[in-house]
């Protein structure tokens, strides 16, 4: 595939940081950003244009992924927001309008087949390929493809 | 009136019964203690009482005889008790009521009373009939087992307490050690993923590589097992599936044909991480070796049930492997010891053309 996203990576433990990035990049995708907390987030410049966004939900500086989640909703409508979490319980039954989530502990290859499945679905939805197992989709990826 | 002038008492109701009437003669000497008041009169007042109620009152008979009832009553008589004999008094009707009185010399007894009215032939009620019965100990008894019962029930209570702040300091335990082992898991993962992009080797990249994927499938194995509601078993029906379809999507060959045929499987939970394993060397191994070199073909997994037993069937349509190959490899030593550790069997067979690997273990006998 010849379409490169432009992802967005919002996690506070910097190794899994380091290596989803490395997933990204070696999936063939670019790496925007990376941030720990939502305060990072905020700092970013709106003239960016991510189309995905991994979200961890536990972030440093005692904030979350969930308001991390609004505030790419409100200034990025088109990514799509994946969270990456060991807390699933902790997801509102509506995901706060997130598309998706990817519980920890995560595989290379159950990553790797979801930013395949994402990337298929951003630039010819509805994605060809079925949806990897490791890879939760929320009622909103379905609305958004659709 | 002295006592041995008994026979005589019910001469004063100069009523159409008295002397010499033989039921008159027995409520005179019952030792049920029994009273008779006259509702015509004033207050209502007991005009005739028997022996066996001076007895249980403590009071003589012209103590007794003259005054309403209630003389009897005390401080620790339930009013509410009263009212009903009051309301059943005034409607005509008869009430059974357990009673706190007091007997002269100030001491309580619990008094089963019995009030009837007796009606003349006209339906005119003439006199109230009351017998008593001191039914002390039978209320103390009660009294013992209602507060022993209390005493159990907040004992019990406070057990359940105990226990219930015990589970929920376990469960809070349980989370916090399992979002430990996540976070490990997943950093281990990171680390050795990480390691193995810088080495140029692809001998040793590739060995990483395969410690890297069996340290992923053993993070699959802990993310569905903590997943799931019930933590004594494990679906390895599901786990296969989901495992097929991440090693052969992550390794980009779409040149693999997949044909999986799965159903819930479930095994003891204990047996999850040796039975994942047995499965990722088999399937990791099919990917890298039937398939190398970019050959295609149709990678099949079967899970069946047999008895008592689960089955699953992994097969290719590769080369096949000379024996000698397969057991120099520390995957076919790992499935041999994980397999016996999981009382599970695993058999090679040719599929003509590629291997077919057949894994056998125990269904779990958890109930579902």
């Amino acid at each position: 595939m010849s379409d490169i996203m432009e992802v967005l990576v919002v996690e506070d433990e910097m190794l899994l940081a380091m290596d989803i990035e490395a997933m990204i990049e070696d999936s063939g995708h670019h790496v925007l950003a990376g941030a720990a907390s939502l305060q990072d987030v905020e700092a970013l410049p709106d003239s960016l244009n991510p189309q995905l966004a991994f979200v961890d939900i536990h972030l440093a500086q005692n904030s979350n992924g969930l308001d991390v989640c609004s505030y790419i909703r409100s200034h990025w409508p088109d990514a799509l927001i994946i969270f990456v979490t060991a807390n699933v319980a902790k997801i509102p039954a509506d995901f706060s309008g997130a598309h998706g989530v990817i519980a920890k502990p995560f595989s290379h290859a159950g990553v790797v087949n979801a930013i395949k499945y994402l990337a298929a679905g951003v630039f010819d939805p509805p994605p060809s390929i079925p949806r990897p197992p490791s890879l939760l989709a929320s009622p909103h990826l379905k609305a958004r493809w659709e | 009136m002295k006592q041995r002038d008994d026979w005589h008492l019910t001469d004063a109701l100069e009523y159409d019964h008295g002397r010499g009437d033989p039921f008159a003669a027995a409520v005179r000497a019952t030792r049920m203690p029994m009273v008779i008041t006259d509702p015509a009169q004033p207050d209502n007042p007991i005009v005739f009482c028997n022996v066996a109620f001076q007895r249980l009152t403590g009071y003589a008979r012209e103590e007794i005889v003259g005054r309403n009832c209630r003389f009897l009553q005390g401080p620790d008589t339930d009013p509410a008790k009263i009212t009903a004999i009051r309301h059943a008094i005034k409607a005509g009707h008869a009430i059974d009521v357990d009673l706190l009185n007091y007997r002269k010399d100030g001491t309580t007894f619990w008094n089963a009373l019995y009030l009837s009215p007796v009606r003349d032939a006209d339906g005119i009620v003439r006199f109230f009939f009351a017998s008593q019965f001191d039914v002390t100990d039978r209320v103390e008894a009660q009294t013992i087992i209602n507060d022993q019962k209390l005493l159990v029930e907040r004992e019990v209570e406070r057990r359940t307490a105990d226990l219930r702040a015990a589970l929920e300091a376990k469960t809070i335990l349980l989370h916090e050690v399992d979002h430990r082992v996540k976070n490990n898991l997943t950093m281990i993962g990171s680390l050795l993923r990480l390691q193995v992009r810088t080495i140029d080797d692809p001998s040793v990249a590739a060995k990483l590589e395969s410690m890297l994927e069996r340290v992923d499938a053993l993070a699959v194995v802990h993310r569905q097992l903590y997943q799931s509601s019930d933590i004594a078993r494990f679906d390895i029906g599901g786990f296969a599936e989901s495992l097929v379809s991440d090693v052969v999507g992550s390794s980009g060959r779409s040149d693999i044909v997949l044909d999986i045929k799965p159903q819930p499987l479930f095994i003891d939970a204990e047996n999850a991480s040796a039975l994942g394993l047995i499965l990722n060397e088999i399937l990791t191994n099919a990917v890298k070796h039937a398939f190398a070199d970019g050959r295609s073909g149709t990678l099949s997994l079967k899970v069946e049930r047999e008895d008592d037993q689960g089955i699953i069937r992994i097969c290719d349509d590769g080369p096949g492997m000379p024996s000698a190959q397969r057991s120099k490899s520390i995957g076919t030593a790992l499935i041999t010891r994980l397999a016996r550790q999981a009382r599970a069997e695993a058999t090679w067979n040719d599929n003509r053309p590629g291997t077919c690997v057949t894994i056998a273990f125990p269904r779990s006998e958890a109930p579902s």
